[in-house]
């Protein structure tokens, strides 16, 4: 039968989903993935969606900057400074972890694959615990009911930690995922959760930014 | 046209078995609340969103009843509040948008692109089940007599606790917020979908306008509800749990709702647009038989005119008394806006003119569409004349502008894309006479009931009241108005009736009555569930055009390559070349997306009666509806 | 020109240089203030230089317009008449005939003269046009006045001087006035088309518009952004005065409430200092200095009540008091319980204050 070509390659050539059942062939489908799939480009739209949201809060923490003489307001306490620095540190290392994991699933590693994700999950676990502890400790200081300097301080602040909160349950939901070995399917996904927490890394970095730049 | 089709081989016989089996919905009522099918779904949204029209061209007609003359009592104040917000809410959130993106686009993509379905299939359902919950949602606020009631765009502090207090407008953040959320997932969807499911060698410059116009309606959802989500929660936040951000005595700011608003507003307003370009530029080659002038130009244009859109917002502000700088920047933005609009429409022109113009209903509609797109911008252009913008905002002057290009440049397309895609989806034709008669009474319909619009706002009646005195010399063009009004329902009415009478009665349409030019023409209507037996080739953007790849699909069929057969399958390409990437499986029918979307909903009536602890609660139940939804593992992820 | 164009807005702007004759006489008669007096509340119908220049703008970009319209419906019916030239599905021979010539056109008239047009407008609108009708700066100005938009009624004051009045403000004519609009409350927009544009109030903002008027005459102006309820009766009138008669007003305005001379007057006097009315009216000059409703110092000297919305005689006021919520469904103002005699005196005594 004559052998056509669609879109410069012909059918048998093209890596077939359905093909993998277990870690190794995942390892061998996936090596023959020459495009970032479907997922990551899902996650990717997801990703910038939530970007612009924050892109907005901070937009308006500076509109509201400028539109008030004081910043923060007299009698308002100043953010902390050093502890969110260092926490952030330690949080932004587990997007290395994370990717670590995603490598691993891509060759295939099913223990390699969950060791790593459990290293991020220590970590991302104990920021989250103790920066909510802080974020309760703070507002015996200062409610977002003050002014709207608080408003908006608490309001990215706390929607940050949303995200990280929803990136712990996508991992412990992966490692769940992982106790039935690998597919495609879980390998995606972890693909897909480590580009989450690259962001999540990223976006938390520059909203700790933004808020101590009122201290300057 | 006549063809010689190669004798159907019992191989390729056996092959459309196959995919027949493989792609069976499930039957009944049941299937379609489960449905993961693109054309399903469309179907589900297109008549939602009727129903929503209805109901917002109801406000409508009772407004403009209540005005009809000058001290009419035939609603009280408070109720005219209520229906000119929701008539605003529902025509834009409700009903365009859904019905642009949520039915035209979702039917028709997969079918231009060669793909078998949307990237992701089930996060389509589930945006139309979100949808469609937050329009019971905010609707029921209506019912309750305590409908949203500070206009459609809602500024404070007239929205605040102080001046209005009650549920209304907590029934427009969260109505708002949960409708956005089924926007954002279908934007993401398109986006992904037109990027990478496209049939393999369908590079981007041989794909069809409409899916140019889709993805950048898409891109311009994704970046432009976040603000209006941002500025939504801010709302609720002030007004349920005691922030400040709009509160000027805690240094909080009025003028960042508006801000925030047209951020999203202006986009917004081309998002409404922009998919009727594409429909437009469907329509006009089909019926011109003729290529698209300056196709490298309209597409470009098609995606400059959302970009653009997202630096103009300021426009709706003029009467703010902004710094200068900000106000005469924002009128040169505005300014610049308008270019890739006049590109189209001078291309869509020249089309007709050096094309062979068949004036059936669907170019008629789109004829009209022109007509009235150019009038509707050129009102708009005056706005950038900032001290006249400053004379007639808040005047009929601007419900003027807005009507004619909303409803004669997004809603005509529409229309005329219903009676052009009618044979498509259900094989059969409509009829012609009765549907050129419905353009005819909808076109004078709207003219008389906008156009004096214009003279109004310039006489001085501002928009928003719920009444006028007499002597104002305003009597006289109100009536008018009413009078076109009515003369639109009945045109809408006729055109509907018309397609129900042709659903019955029609003749059989056949694969390709009008010799379309995109792949939607090349199978059988209406469609298969798997759209495409075999992934066809593409080397144009007027695929049905190109005979020779036609004759090659056939052959493949009777070979039986490129049908991908063995699951639910489907090709990927790469965004770009259209270079085929990989096959993923799709995932089939699933209960999961209704089920989740209940759960949303659950969250926001939570939310709304300030069940607190009740909303943490709700999330739960979304997190065991994800599980559900996750438990199944196509490999499409 | 107008009138060159045969459009039927020329009809419209010559309607209004009818009516201008002998507006002051009009503005004696209550009916037609409550019309609106001297001309429609209408831009078309400019009473000031600024105005005047917006008409003419409009009618400018209306031309140009109504040139763009027509041009694009030309193209619609040329195709029209060339319908059918070429054969049906003749397309694979000639996928696109005239390419060339329709992209000189689409690059010509889609993006050269388009943007010829919109430069040229916005030169002439964003520069020249906007600084002749914006608000003058402070020293250039004989005086200022401050407009405080309430739901629902236009509060008035003339800093320097104690005058304090409600939906009618006086100017003084050939002053370019420098007006400041704030908010008590939600955004209002201060708005009198036959004079110049209109500008929000907004919270914690102090906007300026100039108003200026060429001749004598009453114009009618509203409130143009959304505020509630009764947002459509939200209208005001301004008298354009010569300036000596704009004097003795403000002067007049300035001063305390006239003391009540009849015994009825004074017994009204008391039903509102002692009343509820007292709680949300002032009246200069009294104990009464409630600031929830207008102030009723001279309320006798204004011809119309609760923003344009009832004229000021004393069937309508005593009404009005009795019965607000009947004109203005939702207004602040709850109707109030008073006996027959309360109610006279009471009307006897408003009246009274000129
Ligand atoms: C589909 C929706 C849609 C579209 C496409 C547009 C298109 C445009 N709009 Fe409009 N607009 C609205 C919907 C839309 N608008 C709505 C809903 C509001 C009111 C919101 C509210 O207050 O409730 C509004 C309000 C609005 C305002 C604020 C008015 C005010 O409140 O004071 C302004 C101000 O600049 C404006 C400008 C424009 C411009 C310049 C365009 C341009 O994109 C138009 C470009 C098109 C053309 C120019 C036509 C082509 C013309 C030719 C080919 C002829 C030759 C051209 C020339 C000679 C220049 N619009
Ligand atoms: C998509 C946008 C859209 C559309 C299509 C329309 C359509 C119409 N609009 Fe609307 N309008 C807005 C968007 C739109 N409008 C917005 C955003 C505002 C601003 C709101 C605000 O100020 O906050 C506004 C405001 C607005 C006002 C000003 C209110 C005020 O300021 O006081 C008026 C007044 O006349 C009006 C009238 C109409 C009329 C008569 C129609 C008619 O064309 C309607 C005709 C349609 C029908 C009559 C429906 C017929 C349908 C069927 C019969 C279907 C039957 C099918 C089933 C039963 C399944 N609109
Ligand atoms: C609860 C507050 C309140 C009380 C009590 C009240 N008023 Fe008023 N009054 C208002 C408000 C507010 C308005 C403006 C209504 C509008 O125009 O929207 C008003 C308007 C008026 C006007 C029209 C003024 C103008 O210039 O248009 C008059 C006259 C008046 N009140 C008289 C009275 C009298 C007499 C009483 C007592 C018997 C009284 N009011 C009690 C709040 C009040
Ligand atoms: Cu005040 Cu409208
Ligand atoms: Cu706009």
């Amino acid at each position: 039968m004559t052998d056509y070509i669609a879109g410069g390659v012909p059918e048998p050539l093209v890596p077939r989903t359905t093909e993998a059942r277990n870690g190794r062939e995942v390892a061998a489908l996936a090596g023959r993935r020459r495009e970032p799939t479907v997922g990551w480009w899902g996650m990717a739209m997801l990703i910038a969606s939530e970007v612009t949201l924050f892109g907005t809060f901070i937009g308006t923490y500076y509109y509201l900057r400028f539109s008030n003489a004081h910043w923060p307001p007299p009698g308002t306490p100043e953010p902390r400074v050093v502890v969110p620095l260092i926490l952030v540190g330690i949080l932004a290392t587990t997007s290395l972890t994370m990717q670590l994991a995603a490598n691993a699933a891509k060759r295939g590693r099913l223990w390699a694959t969950r060791a790593f994700l459990l290293c991020a999950l220590v970590v991302q676990v104990g920021y989250l615990v103790y920066e909510v502890h802080d974020y309760l400790d703070q507002l015996r200081y200062s409610t977002p009911q003050d002014n709207a300097y608080g408003s908006i301080y608490y309001t990215l602040l706390g929607a940050d930690h949303v995200h990280v909160a929803v990136g712990i349950v996508l991992v412990i939901w992966l490692l769940w995922k992982l106790l039935r070995g690998l597919t495609m399917y879980r390998l995606n996904a972890v693909q897909g959760v480590a580009l989450y927490w690259h962001a999540v890394n990223l976006l938390t970095l520059v909203v700790i930014g933004v808020l101590l730049s009122a201290t300057i | 046209m006549a063809t010689t089709i190669p004798p159907p081989s019992a191989r390729a016989e056996d092959v459309l078995d196959r995919l027949e089996r493989m792609w069976q919905p499930r039957p009944g009522v049941l299937g379609w609340l489960t449905t993961t099918d693109h054309k399903r779904i469309g179907l589900l949204y297109f008549w939602a969103t009727l129903v929503f029209f209805a109901a917002g061209g109801a406000e409508a007609l009772t407004i403009r009843t209540q005005l009809i003359q000058p001290n009419q009592h035939v609603v009280a104040p408070s109720t005219f509040d209520q229906l000119f917000t929701m008539h605003g809410i529902t025509m834009i959130f409700f009903f365009i948008i859904p019905m642009t993106t949520g039915a035209f686009g979702n039917y028709l993509l997969p079918l231009m692109l060669g793909a078998r379905d949307m990237a992701f299939p089930r996060m389509n359902a589930l945006s139309f089940w979100v949808f469609l919950a937050s329009g019971i949602f905010i609707y029921t606020s209506l019912f309750l007599g305590m409908a949203p009631n500070a206009g459609w765009f809602d500024y404070v502090p007239l929205a605040n606790a102080q001046f209005d207090p009650g549920h209304a407008i907590d029934f427009y953040c969260l109505g708002i917020i949960f409708n956005g959320i089924a926007s954002s997932f279908t934007a993401s969807n398109f986006i992904v979908t037109i990027l990478k499911m496209r049939a393999p060698g369908m590079s981007f410059n041989r794909m069809p306008l409409f899916c140019f116009a889709f993805l950048a309606a898409s891109f311009g959802l994704l970046f432009a509800l976040p603000s209006l989500t941002a500025d939504t929660i801010f709302l609720f936040l002030d007004r349920n749990v005691g922030t400040h951000f709009f509160d000027v005595a805690k240094g909080g700011s009025v003028l960042l709702w508006q801000h925030l608003f047209w951020i999203f507003g202006h986009p917004e307003v081309y998002i409404l647009i922009v998919p009727a370009f594409g429909i437009a530029t469907e329509i006009i080659p089909a019926f011109t038989q003729r290529r698209v002038v300056a196709f490298p130009l309209v597409a470009v244009a098609e995606l400059l005119v959302v970009f653009i859109g997202f630096g103009v917002w300021a426009h709706h502000m003029f009467a703010t008394g902004m710094p200068v700088v900000t106000v005469v920047f924002f009128a040169a933005a505005t300014s610049i806006v308008v270019i890739p609009s006049t590109i189209q429409v001078f291309a869509w022109c020249m089309t007709f003119i050096t094309g062979n113009a068949r004036f059936k209903t669907p170019l008629l509609f789109i004829a009209g569409f022109i007509f009235m797109f150019v009038a509707g911008g050129l009102t708009g252009i005056m706005f950038l004349a900032v001290p006249f913008d400053q004379q007639v905002t808040d005047t009929y002057f601007v419900v003027a502008h807005f009507h004619y290009i909303i409803f004669g440049a997004a809603v005509f397309p529409i229309f005329g894309g219903m009676y052009f895609w009618f044979p498509k989806v259900t094989g059969k034709l409509y009829f012609e006479l009765p549907g050129q008669i419905s353009f005819w009474i909808i076109f004078v319909g709207t003219n008389l009931l906008f156009f004096p619009m214009h003279i109004v706002g310039l006489e001085g009646m501002t928009r928003r009241v719920y009444t006028y005195p007499a002597g104002l010399g305003w009597g006289p063009s109100n009536l008018a108005e009413t009078i076109g009004a009515y003369i639109t329902t009945v045109g809408i009415v006729v055109l509907l009736g018309n397609l129900v009478v042709s659903y019955i009665r029609g003749l059989p349409a056949g694969p390709d009555p009008w010799h379309g030019a995109t792949l939607e023409w090349t199978i059988p209507s209406p469609p298969p569930e798997y759209n495409f037996a075999v992934i066809p080739k593409v080397s144009s953007a007027y695929a049905n055009w190109d005979h020779a790849d036609r004759m090659e699909d056939r052959r493949k069929l009777a070979e039986s390559v490129m049908v991908l057969e063995e699951g639910h399958e489907q090709p990927v390409s790469s965004p770009v070349d259209g270079w085929w990437a990989e096959i993923v499986e799709m995932p089939h029918d699933s209960p999961w997306p209704i089920l989740l979307a209940l759960a949303m909903a659950l969250v926001f009536v939570l939310l709304l009666v300030h069940l607190w602890a009740g909303a943490v609660f709700g999330l739960s139940a979304v997190a065991l509806a994800l599980l559900g939804w996750h438990g199944e593992e196509p490999q499409e992820a | 020109m107008r009138d060159g164009l045969g459009y039927p807005f020329a009809e419209l702007a010559t309607r209004g240089t009818k009516r201008r004759r002998g507006f002051a006489a009009a503005a004696l008669l209550v009916p037609t203030v409550l019309a609106g007096c001297s001309g429609r509340q209408s831009t078309l119908n400019p009473h000031s230089h600024a105005s005047t220049d917006l008409a003419n703008l409009f009618w400018v970009m209306m031309a140009v317009a109504f040139g763009g319209l027509l041009l694009v419906t030309g193209l619609l019916v040329l195709a029209w008449i060339r319908r059918g030239r070429r054969g049906f599905g003749s397309d694979p021979d000639d996928p696109h005939p005239g390419e060339r010539a329709g992209w000189w056109m689409v690059v010509g008239m889609g993006v050269v003269f388009p943007i010829a047009v919109v430069v040229a407008l916005f030169i002439v609108s964003d520069g020249l046009i906007m600084n002749v009708t914006s608000a003058p700066a402070a020293s250039s100005t004989a005086m200022t006045i401050e407009a405080i938009g309430h739901q629902w009624y236009w509060e008035f004051r003339y800093p320097g001087t104690k005058a304090v009045t409600a939906d009618e403000m006086h100017i003084p004519v050939g002053t370019r006035i420098n007006l400041v609009a704030t908010t008590a409350d939600v955004i209002h927009s201060f708005w009198v088309p036959t004079l110049n544009r209109k500008i929000d109030t907004i919270p914690g903002n102090r906007n300026r518009i100039l108003i200026y008027a060429n001749k004598a005459g009453v114009y009618r102006g509203t409130c143009a952004e959304y505020c509630g309820l009764q947002h459509a009766h939200m209208s005001m009138l301004v008298f354009a005065q010569p300036k000596a008669q704009f004097r003795a007003w403000l002067r007049k305005q300035a001063a305390p409430a006239a003391a009540p001379t009849s015994a009825q007057a004074r017994s009204g006097e008391r039903v509102f200092v002692d009343g509820a009315c007292s709680s949300c009216h002032a009246i200069r000059g009294t104990s009464a200095t409630g600031y929830v409703g207008p102030d009723l110092t001279h309320l006798a000297g204004r011809t119309t009540l609760a923003g344009v919305t009832i004229p000021n005689t004393r069937g309508y006021l005593s009404r009005w008091i009795v019965d607000s919520q009947h004109y203005k469904p939702g207004n602040q103002m709850p109707n109030l319980q008073l006996s027959g005699a309360q109610l006279n005196d009471l009307v006897a005594y408003l009246e009274g204050l000129r």
